[in-house]
């Protein structure tokens, strides 16, 4: 405990646990926001995946069936904030809160009607070594930047998230991109929630992504709105609350510690280190 | 904050099934101004509600009790969201109810509010002090029950280093920090303890990294009083091997992972019911605030049916010492850390 080296390998047992549910949902987040959709819903949709998991596998004991049901969840309450935001023109961060709200209280009444006990399910099957989900978040990091970056498609989102009337003139269907965007966002986000429930622990309980899917917005903004960024801001996140678990109790402050990502974002929003500018058009309701 | 959002949302969402009286009322009697008639009793759970096989139920269960035992009149009245508290509250006092519990430190405010308004009624709330004429505060002595678990603790570690993991600081969680500490002190001079907080009584998987961290760091019992971390933190010592245990709070957690929960530090809320209900039917409702100690049956030990083969020859009996003494007012368990700091270890030899 008292060696750095000690204290490097504690941390670095703990930091993959911390960073992959945020990469996920940072990664949903950076696609959503490159085709101009700002979703603040990740949090909800996280535990909306964290309990459809949970119920599935508590239901059928099949853990890969689990985590599919968990994205399809994902992929439809992103379709809920998609249809607001496309087809009503409506405010995104107020369609966003409202999902958030809506899961939120929905997993804690259906927790209780489902598991016959409120708060948290029973132990359910999961993963034996979430790792795995370690693994398939580096490697999406890594097809999400090709995908914005080295094909058509990604351009084309990129070009609906920043100027989509210039886009809709080149004949890109806006409309279809935002869906579909926001859609594969879900679907990441909920990954996320899985990885909590079925990948590491094992149950459903209320509350129990804890702000992640705030984080890793955060993180989205951070990392300047590219996978990569996006990612290594959620390791960060994830080496400063893996140091203070680490290092809490003996000399140094911890709280400062976990303090001090979330600082520095401010100070990123701020515009102090380099300049942090999100699509042209995100958060912008298209209107043809 | 962000919870009781929620929760009003919640409650906004299923409006239909709010405050739904699972009343189970028996035989309409005339008002209990009579001599003779049956004492009314009532409770309001607090957004838990009944199943929650903890705080809720084991309320509801020292209201059966009496119900049984001392004849009494019953009502309860669910709680679907911390709106629901006023209404309910209200509600019951208006149907002539002798003595209402308000369960839980979340109704203080809305308990506080409608006290007043029925000055001849008399209520009681659980963990929390609501300083009214006709209210009833009854707390639990959690260092008395963290104590014997430090004992339990002390004496069974293998590797000589225990933990505690608290949810968020408060001096409630100091508490139990502080009775735990001083336990496991007193059987055990050569035993270091680690301390950490998950600043959450919610986030499972932090639980988890929690205490597979304090394995790491060498501790082989975790003592985890931090709500539904805990449960993050009985996985984690379910995924190692023999020899690392969790111990449990509130209510029973022994059975969630046999032999990995050393034991459970109780709160017996259904205790501290039944004991208020005796009293008011002899129309004496005690004033101000009642703590329920271990002399009062109030907190306790369970009977770790799953791992008694696992603990040392003589720990049982230690723990039933210690219990004695504490009982018999001879030992004061500390409840802060500040009096921890100036706590004398008590070693059973000594005192024999």
């Amino acid at each position: 405990m008292s060696t750095p080296w000690l204290i490097a390998l504690a941390v670095a047992k703990v930091l993959p646990k911390k960073a992959t549910p945020l990469i996920f949902a940072a990664l949903g987040g950076v696609i959503s926001e490159n085709g101009g959709i700002v979703n603040i819903a990740l949090e909800g949709i996280m535990a909306g995946g964290a309990f459809a998991a949970v119920v599935t596998s508590y239901r059928t004991h099949d853990v890969v069936l689990a985590i599919f049901v968990a994205v399809l969840t994902g992929m439809a309450l992103a379709a809920v904030l998609a249809y607001f935001a496309l087809a009503q023109s409506a405010d995104q961060i107020v369609v966003g809160m409202a999902i958030n709200i809506l899961t939120l209280g929905m997993t804690a009444y259906l927790v209780s009607t489902v598991f016959g006990q409120p708060g948290a399910s029973p132990e359910v099957p999961g993963l034996r070594n979430e790792a795995v989900l370690t693994w398939v978040a580096l490697a999406l990091v890594v097809v999400v930047h090709v995908i914005l970056y080295r094909t058509r498609i990604g351009i084309h989102l990129r070009a609906v998230g920043e100027e989509p009337r210039a886009a809709a003139t080149a004949g890109i269907n806006v409309v279809a991109y935002r869906y579909a965007a926001t859609i594969a966002g879900g679907a990441l986000a909920a990954l996320g929630g899985a990885y909590l429930s079925v990948g590491e622990t094992h149950i459903y309980s209320d509350g129990m992504v804890a702000g992640r899917g705030f984080i890793a917005l955060a993180a989205v903004i951070f990392g300047k709105w590219t996978p990569f960024g996006a990612a290594g801001a959620c390791a960060f996140f994830a080496l400063f609350s893996s140091l203070q678990i680490v290092l809490q109790g003996g000399a140094v402050p911890a709280q400062f510690l976990e303090m001090l990502p979330y600082l520095l974002t401010i100070v990123a929003i701020a515009g102090f280190i380099g300049r942090a500018r999100p699509p042209a058009s995100d958060g912008v309701p298209y209107e043809r | 904050m962000r919870r009781l959002f929620i929760l009003a949302a919640a409650a906004a969402l299923f409006a239909g099934c709010s405050s739904g009286g699972s009343g189970s009322t028996a035989a309409s009697g005339t008002n209990a101004t009579g001599t003779n008639s049956p004492i009314k009793l009532a409770m309001v759970t607090d957004v838990g509600g009944l199943g929650d096989k903890s705080f809720n139920d084991s309320a509801n269960r020292g209201l059966q009790w009496a119900k049984t035992q001392l004849g009494a009149q019953v009502t309860v009245l669910q709680s679907r969201s911390v709106t629901d508290y006023e209404p309910n509250l209200s509600t019951l006092a208006d149907q002539g109810n002798d003595l209402i519990f308000a369960i839980g430190f979340l109704m203080h405010d809305s308990l506080n509010d409608v006290a007043p308004r029925y000055p001849a009624t008399h209520f009681a709330i659980i963990d929390s002090d609501v300083d009214q004429p006709n209210v009833t505060s009854i707390t639990f002595r959690e260092e008395e029950s963290s104590f014997l678990a430090g004992v339990i603790a002390g004496l069974t570690t293998k590797k000589n280093v225990v933990a505690f993991l608290g949810g968020i600081e408060s001096p409630l969680i100091e508490k139990f920090q502080a009775g735990f500490a001083a336990g496991v002190e007193s059987v055990n001079p050569h035993a270091t303890m680690l301390v950490k907080y998950t600043g959450s009584f919610d986030d499972v998987a932090s639980g988890k990294e929690y205490t597979s961290v304090l394995f790491d760091q060498g501790a082989d019992i975790v003592y985890a009083a931090a709500g539904k971390c805990g449960l993050g933190a009985i996985d984690e010592a379910q995924s190692r091997p023999a020899g690392y245990y969790v111990i449990g709070v509130d209510s029973d957690q022994d059975g969630i992972a046999p032999g990995k929960v050393l034991t459970s530090a109780l709160k017996h809320v259904d205790h501290a019911v039944l004991a208020l209900a005796a009293d008011a039917s002899r129309s004496d409702f005690p004033r101000g605030n009642l703590v329920f100690g271990l002399k009062e049956g109030g907190v306790g030990l369970t009977e770790m049916k799953y791992t008694r083969r696992y603990l040392p020859a003589g720990a049982l009996a230690t723990e039933k010492a210690y219990e004695k003494l504490i009982v018999a007012g001879k030992l004061v368990v500390p409840s802060t850390l500040v009096q921890l700091k100036a706590f004398v270890p008590v070693h059973l030899a000594a005192t024999k």
